[in-house]
């Protein structure tokens, strides 16, 4: 029965609009021949990446359907530019699910597209080098932090920082790279640095130098968590009640828990 | 394991190409005339040598037999489909005969520009692996990238940032360079310009992450490769004035800078001509630059061609918050007044359309014109600093202005022309408004790939018609409006200015058009298959004058296309160029 009404969802994936940027040649008009299984892509540089893989697996195994599974979508500039277009074609054409997708309020995705119910929320978390800081408050105002570009961690620091007078702000550089803002760091150019609990773990896993860092509060900042999803065809309402049924699962029998705790990362399943 | 795999893929897809190879017949061009110093210098008048016809990027011809007499009499002499979809920004050079048409992903094709059958193809090849590149591939099919001539080489760069150069007789490589590294996103989106054996260039992909710090006009040896001069449009450390201008921004977190059209070149001082787009992130809340300008972001930059030293710059639109880019095309001009040569750049260097007139020597501003409705620049002062409405900078995250005009134009990446003739600047512009609001919303959780949201791209309040051909009469004092030509669909090619007193360009209608230099009178058009594009541009064979028209797939069409719903766009690409030509005398 679900698996009957889950391949009458993957027909209707096919009746994806026209996306207005992508030339239309480009786009498959024709009815996919799944079989029993499931297509679900990558950003191969998401840094949960293999996280995220075993994630897949899991919804995959809990729907009793066969994962297939597609990289790509790497290397886009911080604006964004082409990205919907990328995202739109392997919609249409290949991927039920696009795994690793930041979940919000204000999200930036079509309505081609629906979010799925948040697989994990993991923090930011603020990291300083300076033994005697508990917490952001007791780093002085004239050092700067490096916050982790485009993110929602950033965005809440910003809006933070706007809501205080000027001499209660810290001045606040975005960085792309972690490697160099955990440089600046610990040459004292940057008083800490912010950033995603899961990237401050891929970067102590590459860098050594890195392990010597610690976590301290971000108050008076709020915390901010991110939560992490999947990307379905809005048209295939079926497969995302299906995926959201199978994310509630595995929250609800501590496999994600599992699974965060083996990835070192802090946080919670589900939203 | 993932060697292994990767070395199968590589080898897969090198059978494949050797496959696809073979299927083409690859013709070859005996005795081709090699294109020399002199004939970039003085382009032959029958001939069409580069991007933009000649070295002052004027899109102008000398030809006149098609003229505004006759011009109504034209027919289609042949087509010629393109060998790939995509975005369609072709810019067809033609020399001895032979049209070269570069296409989507890095292809080329040499064509017999009298019966429109194919010589050569050239098909790059990418990367192994490219599914995991996504913004290549998304790059590959805009093909913006011109290509050059020279010597008996066709010159082209390509989206995974290397120089290529093929021997233009029959297509094959003669040698390539990597440039810069595509893995951290760098990228060639805009042809080269030929300058005395070097290959002056500038790559994009200067918004990627991995990119930080570093965007690059570069020239090369054009016989070796070898890298003779870099400049950095977003790090001058001979200048105190550009690092102040990023407030306590340091290099290695700035971003943006890119140069989106080839520059022009001045032989008399050796000077080069460039734009450069906008910073990134595009919001000032973001980037953390405070009110500072962010040099050289938006200017025009004048560099020594033998050394990459800067001259002189001038900033058309400080301080952005609204990706209102100005990298479009510097047209020289030069004009004799009271026995004086006045040697100005004159541009519509932004999306904003505001025109401006420079001195080219010195810099110095000299004149500006608003064309399309625009609301960021309040006033430009007599000594061409340019104010900015503080009112649209946004203070808090999602905080959205509605700014005139909108992320797409305004101007865009289609090129004016400028008849000599007639001392009349034509500019291709789009009346658009969109909003703007700073969001920080990462797509894939972790990743710094988030946006700026764009609200849909509106006409301004009052106006119906979306496309805007307009004439200014330029001199050094100023630049006056001459005519306005408006259209209900938008403005989607360059435009080609001919010394036969007419104006041609095309609309996201698939108009192609030909307008009276002197009065904007419509004097011929013609429906095509898909909206114009590219870079209409003109030559003449065995005594025929012959007129292109690329048409197909078009951003500046899609982009707006919701203003003017009764005019439908193709289902289809239909990348293609349409070759007309008057009737043969009888």
């Amino acid at each position: 029965m679900m698996l009957r009404g889950l391949m009458t969802g993957l027909a209707l994936v096919v009746s994806l609009p026209a996306f207005a940027q992508v030339p239309p040649e480009l786009l498959n008009n024709t009815r996919r021949q799944n079989g029993e299984s499931i297509t679900a892509c990558f950003d191969t540089t998401a840094t949960t990446l293999e996280f995220d893989r075993e994630v897949a697996r899991l919804i995959a195994d809990s729907l009793f359907v066969d994962l297939q599974t597609r990289d790509g979508f790497g290397g886009f500039p911080i604006d964004g530019a082409g990205f919907m277009d990328e995202l739109s074609i392997a919609m249409n054409n290949t991927c039920d699910l696009f795994m690793g997708i930041s979940v919000q309020v204000n999200s930036q995705f079509p309505e081609w597209a629906a979010v799925s119910r948040p697989y994990a929320s993991m923090p930011f978390v603020l990291a300083v080098d300076n033994p005697d800081w508990q917490s952001l408050a007791d780093i002085p105002h004239d050092r700067k932090i490096g916050t982790a570009l485009q993110s929602l961690g950033e965005l809440v620091f910003i809006t933070w920082a706007q809501q205080q007078p000027e001499a209660e702000r810290w001045k606040r550089l975005p960085y792309a790279n972690f490697e160099l803002m955990l440089k600046r760091v610990q040459d004292q150019s940057l008083g800490g640095m912010l950033l995603w609990q899961p990237s401050l773990v891929k970067l102590q896993q590459t860098v050594p130098a890195a392990r010597d860092v610690r976590i301290i509060d971000l108050a008076p900042v709020p915390a901010v968590d991110v939560h992490v999803g999947a990307l379905v065809s809005s048209k295939d309402s079926f497969l995302r009640s299906q995926v959201d049924e199978a994310i509630d699962a595995l929250v609800a029998d501590g496999t994600i828990t599992a699974l965060m705790e083996r990835y070192g990362y802090t946080g919670h399943a589900g939203e | 394991m993932k060697l292994g795999l990767m070395k199968t893929c590589l080898i897969a897809t090198t059978a494949l190409l050797m496959l696809g190879t073979a299927a083409q017949a690859q013709g070859v061009r005996e005795n081709y005339e090699p294109v020399t110093d002199e004939m970039l210098l003085n382009p032959p008048a029958e001939e069409w040598l580069m991007w933009r016809g000649n070295y002052a990027n004027q899109g102008y011809s000398e030809l006149d037999q098609i003229n505004k007499d006759n011009v109504a009499g034209l027919q289609l002499a042949w087509a010629w489909p393109m060998a790939d979809v995509g975005i369609q920004e072709t810019a067809p050079l033609v020399h001895d005969g032979v049209m070269f048409l570069q296409t989507n992903n890095n292809i080329v094709e040499a064509l017999d520009a009298k019966t429109g059958d194919r010589i050569w193809q050239y098909r790059h090849v990418l990367p192994e692996l490219p599914a995991a590149w996504g913004y290549q591939l998304n790059q590959a099919r805009r093909q913006k990238n011109s290509i050059a001539l020279y010597g008996d080489k066709v010159i082209l760069t390509t989206v995974d940032a290397k120089i290529v150069v093929l021997n233009a007789a029959d297509g094959t490589v003669a040698w390539e360079k990597q440039v810069l590294d595509y893995q951290v996103g760098y990228s060639y989106t805009i042809g080269p310009l030929i300058v005395k054996d070097k290959i002056i260039s500038a790559i994009s992909g200067c918004s990627i992450a991995g990119t930080a710090g570093g965007c690059f006009i570069l020239a090369h040896d054009a016989n070796t490769g070898e890298e003779l001069w870099r400049f950095n449009t977003i790090d001058d450390p001979n200048n105190p004035a550009q690092q102040e201008s990023w407030g306590e921004v340091p290099a290695e977190n700035r971003w943006g800078g890119t140069p989106w059209a080839t520059g022009a070149y001045d032989p008399e001082t050796n000077v080069t001509f460039w734009g450069v787009g906008m910073p990134g992130p595009y919001a000032e809340l973001i980037r953390g630059s405070g009110d500072g300008s962010v040099l050289y972001t938006n200017s025009t930059l004048a560099l020594d061609a033998d050394t990459g030293e800067l001259k002189w710059y001038y900033q058309h639109l400080p301080r952005d918050n609204w990706d209102l880019d100005s990298p479009f095309e510097r047209i020289l001009v030069s004009q004799e007044v009271d026995g004086k040569m006045a040697n100005m750049v004159v541009s519509v260097p932004g999306k904003n359309g505001i025109a401006f007139g420079l001195d080219r020597d010195t810099g110095k501003y000299l004149w500006s014109k608003e064309t399309v409705q625009q609301n960021v620049v309040t006033g430009i002062d007599p000594d061409g600093t340019v104010h900015i409405n503080e009112d649209l900078i946004s203070t808090a995250v999602g905080e959205a202005h509605l700014i005139c005009t909108s992320v797409s134009g305004g101007k865009l990446w289609m090129a004016g022309s400028y008849s000599p003739k007639t001392q009349t600047f034509f500019v291709p512009l789009t009346e658009a408004c969109n909003t703007v609001a700073p969001t920080q919303t990462e797509f894939t959780a972790g990743n710094a790939v988030g946006a700026v949201k764009f609200g849909p791209r509106v006409l301004p309040e009052g106006i119906t018609e979306a496309g805007l051909v307009q004439a200014l009469s330029v001199s050094p004092t100023e630049g006056d409006s001459k005519w306005q030509a408006r259209s209900r669909p938008s403005m989607t090619s360059s435009l080609l200015a001919t010394a036969g007193d007419l104006v041609f360009g095309g609309d996201a209608g698939r108009f192609v058009k030909a307008w009276d230099q002197e009065t904007g009178e419509v004097l011929w058009e013609q429906r095509l298959n898909a909206p114009i594009g590219g870079y209409p541009m003109t030559y003449e064979l065995d005594g025929e004058q012959y007129l292109v028209i690329p048409t197909g797939y078009s951003n500046a069409a899609s982009s707006i296309s919701s203003a003017f719903p009764e005019i439908p766009l193709p289902t289809g690409t239909g990348n293609s160029i349409f070759v007309f030509k008057l009737p043969a005398a009888k």
